[in-house]
């Protein structure tokens, strides 16, 4: 796919494991890691939101677009 | 309380959809035997099955009665396989996770084989229209029309289910 979720870059960048973060922003381990692994289909703005608020960067931090 | 009612409809529906295939499966058979029968006794083509009298017809020629024996089990089977597919899709269905691909590929099947219903309906009424100008007192006794128009029914039913898969998958993805 042509959107890349770098959120595992952020991940190492703010020393967070992958459970803490599904503790802070109230979301499954099994639906972080369809995240992370570039599975996912859709994200909501919420759980956009909520993960730029943990990791304390914008949504262009976690979300590259790349012209395939 | 809707899931719950929507649960229960497709229960009773299922248990309808069994019954419906024993019956059609028992009338083919009673019909087949009584046929066999038959052949060696004219006199049981007087009533094959709960009055249904092909007497004249054995009388007139014995490879149209045999014809349109064949066909009415043929339909019969035809409709009884519908039915068991029927109970296999409603067996599959999960409220939870209703739109899978095995559902809908029973539902294109379904519609096929009613579709090769209406086919040997066409054929058994054209025989039974043909025989009419020979024999008095014989009518088709299906509505051929209407088993196109059940298969186009469904198999609309199962393109607009096959998206309702493609939906519930993105929806699945969506974190």
């Amino acid at each position: 796919m042509a959107i890349i979720v770098n959120l595992d870059v952020m991940m190492a960048k703010r020393k967070m494991s992958l459970n803490e973060l599904s503790d802070k922003v109230d979301l499954t381990l099994a639906n972080l890691s369809i995240l992370k692994t570039g599975k996912a289909k859709a994200i909501r703005f919420s759980t956009l939101e909520a993960i730029c608020k943990v990791l304390d960067c914008q949504p262009g931090d976690i979300l590259e677009f790349k012209n395939e | 309380m809707k899931s719950s009612k929507t649960v229960a409809i497709l229960t009773t529906m299922n248990v309808l959809a069994w019954i419906t295939f024993i019956g059609l499966l028992i009338k083919a058979g009673a019909i087949l035997f009584s046929y066999l029968v038959s052949v060696r006794n004219p006199e049981a083509a007087k009533n094959l099955y709960l009055d249904l009298n092909l007497s004249g017809i054995r009388e007139y020629d014995f490879w149209h009665y045999t014809g349109i024996v064949s066909m009415l089990v043929a339909i019969l089977l035809i409709e009884a396989y519908t039915a068991f597919l029927v109970t296999r899709v409603l067996s599959k269905i999960k409220m939870s996770n209703p739109f899978t691909l095995e559902v809908v590929s029973i539902m294109e099947r379904i519609s096929y084989f009613i579709f090769g219903t209406w086919i040997v309906v066409m054929l058994y009424d054209a025989q039974i229209g043909w025989l009419s100008k020979n024999l008095q007192g014989l009518e088709g006794h299906y509505i051929s029309g209407e088993f196109i128009f059940l298969a186009g029914v469904v198999f609309v039913f199962s393109q607009i289910f096959k998206k309702g898969v493609e939906i519930q998958s993105e929806n699945e993805l969506t974190v």
